[in-house]
């Protein structure tokens, strides 16, 4: 046939992470297999790709093979893009449930459901179809292999009526394919696997896209959030069409001498992490830097894990830092957040829906470790990279926290990779000497920025914070347990000296990735590009010639047989 | 409603089955007097809906009581058959 046909042509689900991660939709004129086990989304996803193409103004049409239809209608209640399913007469839908008590005496086929089907989608002008349990029908057929032959007939009657298809069926332990219909994977040129697993108390939902033929996608087990927005993929949602902007605006952390250690400041829209153990200040910091921010009249969203906003701005002030202002002012809007109410994924979600509805010049999370203490199967890696990036693409200057170890000045802040991806980091630590507990800072890293690494004093008073210069060994002999401090701040010094390498190895590593994602990304969006215009055009030649055959499907014969005669002598 | 109702499509193999398995069967139990209501689904499919019945062929039995029960596929399992229909059956 044409090369319309041939080639793999895409159709939109309306579900952003999904046409993400498929580099536009599932496959367009043909049937796409979602399998799963009971309450996994499968029937929830078929719904949701209706009402998105429903509120596009398309048509729809669902077949049920298992549910009731008031089943079907209560569970598009309960989210919040029902109105599109409950209030059109664009989509229909159907009650296939094999009748109670039937009974089979021999094969059968499908001949009638699509012929049924076909009305329907002629009706509503349908662009999306969906078989919701279909091994529910096929279960009567006394030979599996007549079964499977039949996803077979289904999947050829799409291609030639141009139904773009998702067949649904339960999954049976770890096969790819519903009870009686093995293979049935094979014949199919996409597959996505839905699945909601128990782990430490909580429903780890995924999607997976297990096969899609003749197609880039991202292969791996995805994290699905299912709430009253219905399905999404939280960390795949499009990006928004705008680039990361470079730019060359410089922004105060709210302490003079820190903004000259950095060369003024950090980078708009770039992200700065500050680790240290409990009790280096961090939190003072953080709060400096929503606090300037809010002098040049910006607006921040502040999170703070596990620590209520009262306590918080109170202790802030003592330190000479005020938020209160602020916070009255709307210019800060404070939020706390319970890190084990949740799993990451979901704090992933209600960050970016804070960041959506705030829309803030400035972000501080204070901690980012708190994520790594909320459970998830997916890990905590993925939220603080997805979370670094969103925040990059969007220009939002951003204060990330991290809460390290006493034996290990630098560890948490690895985990996670949030050193790896933020573009400054500030190490705080306190040297006990001599009675005296002294604060410290260094600047571990600043990208593009020629930065001091000299460790400093952080001074804390009533008044601010400030720096100052530390001086070596001091004046004192340094007897006992200093010359031991001392043995092991040298150690330290070279610890971060290493640390410091390896990280300037991981940034370039990290940025050669970057690359090639961007070159991938490019690529696909050209193929992408290249076949929606096959797409229409394809469309467009179905669509004429359905014209042309209601019109008088006979005519076209007559006058081919007039010509053939009136040739012959 | 007619007693007997037999949902086909067109000429398709097994449609040709079931009409001649049918006709065989009210032969063998003495009722060629019944004569089922054939619906082919590729020209009404709305008859599909109305009388939720999907596969093709399939046999549909409404009871004078108005309950309704179907036998799917091409109805080459007599003894399935035999039984569907057992109470119509008269002895000549």
């Amino acid at each position: 046939m044409n090369d319309a046909k041939t080639k793999l042509q895409k159709r939109e689900t309306g579900i952003a992470g999904l046409d993400n991660v498929t580099g536009g939709g599932l496959p367009s004129g043909q049937a796409t297999l979602v399998i799963g086990q009971a309450a996994s989304g499968k029937t929830v996803l078929g719904l949701q790709v209706l009402a998105r193409a429903i509120e596009r103004g398309d048509g729809g049409v669902f077949v049920t093979f298992e549910e009731s239809p008031a089943q079907v209608k209560r569970d598009v209640t309960s989210f919040r893009w029902n109105t599109h399913l409950l209030e059109s007469d664009r989509w229909q839908l159907i009650d296939a449930r094999p009748r109670f008590g039937a009974e089979a005496a021999g094969e059968f086929d499908i001949e009638g459901l699509l012929s049924i089907v076909g009305a329907a989608i002629a009706q509503t002008r349908a662009t999306w179809v969906v078989f919701d349990g279909i091994d529910q029908l096929l279960q009567y057929q006394p030979d599996s292999r007549i079964a499977i032959e039949q996803v077979r007939r289904i999947n050829e009657h799409c291609e030639e009526r141009g139904w773009t298809l998702l067949l649904t069926g339960k999954a049976t332990g770890d096969s790819m394919a519903p009870a009686r219909l093995e293979g049935i994977e094979f014949l199919l040129s996409a597959t996505l696997v839905l699945s909601a697993r128990m782990v430490r108390q909580q429903l780890n939902r995924s999607l997976r896209i297990a096969k899609f033929r003749g197609s880039g996608h991202v292969a791996d087990e995805l994290p699905m959030i299912m709430d009253d927005e219905g399905i999404q993929l939280p960390y795949h949602e499009t990006p928004p069409a705008t680039k990361p902007l470079a730019s060359n605006e410089r922004v105060s952390t709210g302490i003079e001498r820190l903004d000259k250690l950095l060369d003024g400041g950090i980078y708009r829209g770039s992200s700065l992490l500050i680790s240290g153990r409990p009790g280096t200040a961090k939190s003072t910091l953080a709060g400096s830097f929503a606090e300037a921010a809010a002098r040049r009249g910006e607006r921040t969203l502040y999170v703070s894990f596990d620590e209520l906003e009262g306590p918080y701005v109170r202790n802030l002030t003592s330190v000479g830092v005020d938020l209160r202002g602020p916070i009255e002012s709307g210019l800060v809007r404070f939020h706390s957040l319970s890190a084990f109410a949740s799993r990451v994924t979901e704090h992933f979600l209600m960050l970016r829906r804070l960041l959506d509805t705030v829309e803030p010049h400035c972000l501080v999370i204070d901690p980012v470790s708190a994520l790594l203490k909320a459970d998830g199967i997916e890990g905590a890696s993925m939220a603080t990279e997805h979370l670094i990036d969103l925040v990059r693409r969007r220009g939002i200057t951003t204060v990330l926290t991290s809460l390290s170890g006493v034996q290990d000045p630098e560890g948490e802040a690895t985990q996670g990779q949030v050193s790896t991806l933020a573009d400054s980091w500030i190490v705080l630590d306190y040297n006990v000497r001599a009675g005296e507990r002294n604060r410290s800072l260094s600047i571990v890293k600043s990208r593009g920025s020629a930065h001091s690494n000299q460790q400093r004093e952080l001074v804390l008073s009533d008044t601010g914070i400030d720096l100052a210069d530390v001086y070596e060994h001091g004046s004192e002999v340094l007897m006992g347990t200093a010359r031991v401090t001392m043995a092991s701040e040298e150690a330290a010094t070279e610890r971060r000296r290493q640390l410091e390498r390896k990280q300037r190895r991981m940034d370039l590593e990290r940025r050669i990735e970057q690359a090639e994602q961007e070159r991938h990304r490019l690529a696909d969006e050209l193929e992408l590009e290249k076949g929606r215009s096959t797409e229409t055009d394809h469309q467009e030649r179905i669509h004429r010639k359905q014209i042309k055959q209601r019109r008088d499907p006979e005519r076209e014969n007559l006058r081919a047989d007039a010509t053939v005669k009136g040739k012959q002598p | 409603m007619p007693e007997l109702m037999l949902f086909v499509t067109g000429t398709a193999p097994r449609s040709q089955r079931a009409r001649a398995n049918i006709a065989r069967m009210l032969e063998h139990i003495h009722r060629t007097d019944i004569q089922p209501l054939e619906i082919d689904l590729l020209k009404q499919p709305e008859q599909g809906i109305k009388h939720s019945v999907f596969a093709t062929p399939s046999l549909l039995r409404v009871s004078p009581t108005g309950e309704v029960s179907v036998l799917y596929g091409d109805l080459s399992e007599e003894d399935r058959l035999h039984r569907f229909l057992s109470d119509l059956e008269r002895s000549v």
